[in-house]
């Protein structure tokens, strides 16, 4: 199990943060993405894996309409 | 087209261009009016001489239709369209279109090429390509 | 229209036309973004006079639409109807618009009472008209009474003349029109430029939801381009005063037209957001190349489109109206901003489009847009998936005059109708009105711009044809308001709530009805989850319609605030404010007024008339807790394919949220079970919501309020009292 915005989400060995924005349809480029606290930049999505018991914040950060 | 052509080896950073680009076009003593910006820092462009190119980016930005190249390829301003909405300023790849407090509309180097008669070292030259 | 004709048109109305009124004034040099002076035209009578703007009321109401609801509240009294002479319009830009410098800074405000709601409305508008107003010495234009045949008013900023004229004959749609007055009144081909017009269109005059086309001259497509104040029918009420167009010419736009007490810092703060657009426009909202249409493909991956009148939030076919294939009809590299210096450019434009229905069949035109309200709303809500069809729609609603957003819902609502054999063919005259049928969708627009068959009832707008079809075909009331996306009488505009309480009350809750201007809280409460409490979406609920309100008391757009940001924003302590955006505007107000206000102060000034704007729905007989409650729809979902779609989102919410098993139970229970909680936590918003703004718990300002913020004024004071005893 990982903490996704503070929301339970099913933990998948393996899974980077690519994927899980890719799981969640998070479509916008400029996301500003923190597992435990720790700030991910946009180049590391790919090759940063996810780990069970993560907490994991996504933050879309333009406000829309 | 006509531009100046900078060579920042040969610069050695006297300013004498600044003033007298100052002196030519706004008869003033004050360097910051000058289209030609010189840095004693080179700083994080890594820049010393900076002028306008004549790119031509800023004619696209500019709604006004205020800003247009001449005949010569020089880019000129036309101050009695400009609004002195800066837009040109903010868009400028290289940064070269100017701003001072005492004029509303911005300014820009016309590649008349006074600051080059002045230059000790020929770090500034026109010239004219096709 | 080719020039020819257009030249032959404007020869005839020129021999036409007859001078019914001329006023000359000296045009008030403008102090620090204000006239101080009011323009006032009864067109029953053909009064003309200037008005002064105390001091007083500066301080109360800053300007925009603060002027614009005094304005009106003075002319009103509790039984005026909108199509009674004495309802206004009035047209403010507030005093930090029309300077060049900073983006976003060119707004009009409008006010007036509408024909769908009953009670105030505003709505907000760029182009040039109410700076190049403001230049030729106005603050506010406020216009009261009824003429007798059309009219047209015109404004010469330079000369100090105001006009009012008889136009008998001509065009009255917009993209016609628009270009005619402007010909009409450049003494150049070079003068255009230093026009705006504004006019409403036929389908204004037959529907209730008529906008207000504001022109402003695009110098590189030559062609006169069109900005709406779309919300809540003020088009309508401008047709039925039979004003046909406003027009204000004013040569001599210059970087210190607003007179600014400190120019050289608006210059630095625009020039720093110039920078930061061109540097990050490009990786965030991409404004500058497709504009808010940028949404489309974001709201479909976060089930957020409104799709079928708001039944689901996404569609397998979304990809084809999505910002990749608008992009590619758009002109690129064009700057289109519609007031100087707007560096955010999200104004759009589709050149040469050649028309393919209607009377203009054949003719190319330029169309503004589409933004995302007009995609989503004409596009995914009524299941049409097709880019020229929203093209087109976008064009015929502008020059008819009508609201794209109430047009969409609308429609959306009445084909749900016809899938449910609420509506018939024989109500609709023959028109099968099927989600996705854009044909059918295309006759009910050309029918609302003649004022024929269905065309008369679609422009009803949502409410008024819920009470239709209830008492004279005898429809299911719960349905139809279950189904209906209207509150207060004004058509939703294109989000999907049903995931997001706070939205849900920001729709609902709005001052003029469910009009995301106000608040914005979706990814802020779903997507990131930021609010989880009540308290907590309260004070987001309090804050941002309060800080947005500021907006339209200056004549500023809102989207330079946070549709692009510095790009170490998200390490500030409330990233969702914008902490440096707010404090730009904070120093351009200062800048301009010379005063010294704070963000605190900037945030007293919009609740001074934010709160007075919900006295005012008092006033008219709304603005109590009755009126702030949503539509099911915005919710939940309403019927048994809805929940089916989206099974086990709703499952897992009745398990985890409201406590039951879902799996002993018929969908029909399980809808039922979902709808009370949902409406239970909506009680719980609402009350957290009226107790943080300070308001009773019937949703009324208290007299302590509005003593504290300096708006107690006796009519208001008596009204609340009256109320309050109750």
């Amino acid at each position: 199990m990982i903490r996704v915005n503070q929301r339970d989400m099913d933990f998948r060995e393996g899974m980077t943060v690519k994927n899980l924005l890719e799981d969640l349809k998070y479509s916008f480029p400029n996301l500003i993405v923190r597992i435990n606290g720790e700030y991910i930049p946009r180049e590391s999505y790919e090759k940063t894996v996810i780990k069970d018991n993560d907490d994991i914040s996504i933050i879309h950060p333009i406000a829309g309409g | 087209m006509k531009f100046l052509q900078k060579d920042e080896t040969l610069c050695i950073q006297c300013h004498a261009c600044e003033s007298t680009c100052a002196q030519a076009f706004f008869k003033s003593d004050d360097r910051t009016k000058s289209s030609i910006k010189i840095f004693d820092d080179p700083g994080e462009r890594n820049e010393i001489i900076n002028v306008c190119n004549q790119c031509g980016e800023c004619i696209s930005i500019c709604p006004e239709l205020a800003i247009y190249r001449a005949k010569n390829g020089v880019v000129m301003i036309d101050k009695k369209k400009c609004v002195g909405c800066l837009m040109c300023v903010g868009f400028c790849p290289t940064l070269s279109m100017r701003i001072h407090k005492d004029f509303l509309e911005p300014f820009k180097c016309i590649a008349c090429g006074q600051c080059a008669k002045q230059c000790p070292t020929k770090a500034i030259e026109i010239k004219h390509i096709d | 229209m080719d020039t020819t004709d257009r030249k032959d048109s404007v020869a005839k109305i020129k021999e036409a036309h007859r001078l019914l009124k001329r006023y000359e004034y000296t045009p008030q040099k403008i102090q620090r973004g204000y006239t101080n002076k009011t323009l006032y035209i009864n067109i029953s009578d053909n009064t003309i006079k200037s008005k002064d703007v105390p001091e007083e009321i500066k301080d109360k109401f800053t300007g925009g639409k603060g002027l614009g609801l005094w304005y009106l509240w003075n002319s009103v009294t509790k039984d005026t109807k909108w199509d009674d002479p004495e309802n206004e319009i009035i047209i403010s830009p507030g005093p930090v618009g029309g300077i060049t410098q900073y983006p976003g800074a060119g707004k009009s405000l409008v006010v007036s009472l509408s024909p769908t709601t009953g009670s105030v409305m505003d709505s907000n508008v760029g182009g040039h008209f109410g700076p190049l107003m403001k230049f030729s010495g106005w603050d506010a234009l406020e216009i009261q009474g009824k003429a007798k045949e059309d009219i047209i008013i015109y404004i010469d900023g330079n000369k100090g003349i105001v006009e009012i004229y008889e136009v008998p004959i001509g065009p009255v749609n917009s993209h016609i029109l628009a270009e005619e007055v402007t010909e009409f009144f450049a003494e150049s081909e070079e003068e255009k430029r230093n026009i705006s017009v504004i006019s409403a269109g036929e389908a204004a005059e037959h529907t209730l939801f008529g906008v207000l086309n504001f022109s402003f001259y695009d110098r590189r497509k030559k062609v006169q381009r069109l900005k709406q104040a779309g919300r809540g029918g003020i088009g309508t009420v401008f047709r039925n005063k039979k004003i046909k167009a406003i027009a204000v010419k004013y040569n001599g736009v210059k970087g210190d037209s607003n007179n600014p007490a400190d120019i050289d810092t608006i210059r630095k703060l625009g020039l720093k957001l110039h920078k930061e657009i061109k540097e990050h426009d490009k990786d965030q909202c991409r404004m500058r190349e497709i504009g808010t249409a940028h949404l489309v493909e974001i709201m479909d991956d976060y089930d957020l489109l409104p799709v079928h009148n708001f039944k689901y939030g996404s569609h397998e076919e979304a990809y084809k109206i999505d910002s990749k294939v608008l992009a590619k009809k758009v002109v690129q590299g064009s700057p289109d901003g519609c007031w100087h210096g707007c560096s955010m450019s999200c104004a759009k434009a589709v050149q040469d489009y050649e028309l393919k229905t209607g009377p203009y069949k054949g003719h190319k035109v330029v169309v503004d847009g589409p933004e995302y309200e007009t995609v989503a709303g004409v596009g995914s809500n009524c299941g049409i998936f097709d880019p020229d069809y929203i093209i087109e729609c976008n064009f015929y609603c502008d020059t008819y005059g009508i609201d794209t957003i109430s047009f969409g819902t609308t429609m959306a609502f009445l084909m749900e109708c016809y899938e449910n054999n609420i509506l018939n063919k024989e109500i609709t005259g023959g028109i099968e009105l099927n989600f996705g049928n854009k044909d059918a969708a295309m006759e009910v627009l050309h029918q609302m711009a003649k004022g024929t068959g269905f065309g008369k009832i679609a422009g009803l707008g949502v409410r008024r044809i819920k009470n239709l079809l209830i008492e004279k075909y005898g429809a299911d009331p719960k349905f139809l308001n279950d189904i209906g996306m209207e509150v207060k009488g004004l058509e939703y505009s294109q989000y999907v709530s049903k995931e997001s309480l706070a939205q849900q009350g920001g729709y609902a809750l709005a001052n003029k009805g469910p009009q995301h201007d106000e608040a914005w809280l979706i990814f802020m409460d779903m997507v990131n989850n930021q609010i989880p409490t009540f308290e907590d979406k309260a004070e987001a609920l309090h804050y941002f319609p309060i800080f947005r309100t500021w907006f339209g008391l200056n004549g500023l757009c809102k989207l330079p605030w946070n549709d692009i940001e510095p790009p170490d924003n998200h390490l500030t302590d409330e990233p969702a404010k914008v902490p440096e955006h707010v404090e730009n505007y904070v120093q351009l107000f200062n800048s301009v007024t010379g005063k010294n206000i704070d963000k605190e102060e900037m945030i007293l000034q919009s609740e001074r008339v934010y709160n007075f704007q919900r006295v005012f729905n008092l006033k008219m007989g709304f603005g109590t807790r009755e009126h702030d409650i949503p539509p099911y729809r915005s919710m939940g979902p309403v019927t048994e394919e809805e929940y089916l779609s989206r099974q086990e989102r709703y499952d897992k919410q009745l398990k985890e949220l409201v406590g039951v098993n879902p799996e002993k139970m018929s969908t029909a229970e399980k809808i039922e079970a979902l709808r009370e909680y949902k409406y239970k936590q909506y009680d719980k918003l609402v009350d957290a919501v009226y107790k943080r703004r300070g308001w009773n718990k019937n949703g009324i300002p208290t007299v302590e309020l509005m003593k504290k913020l300096g708006m107690d004024f006796p009519e208001v004071i008596k009204l609340i009292e009256e109320h309050s005893s109750e």
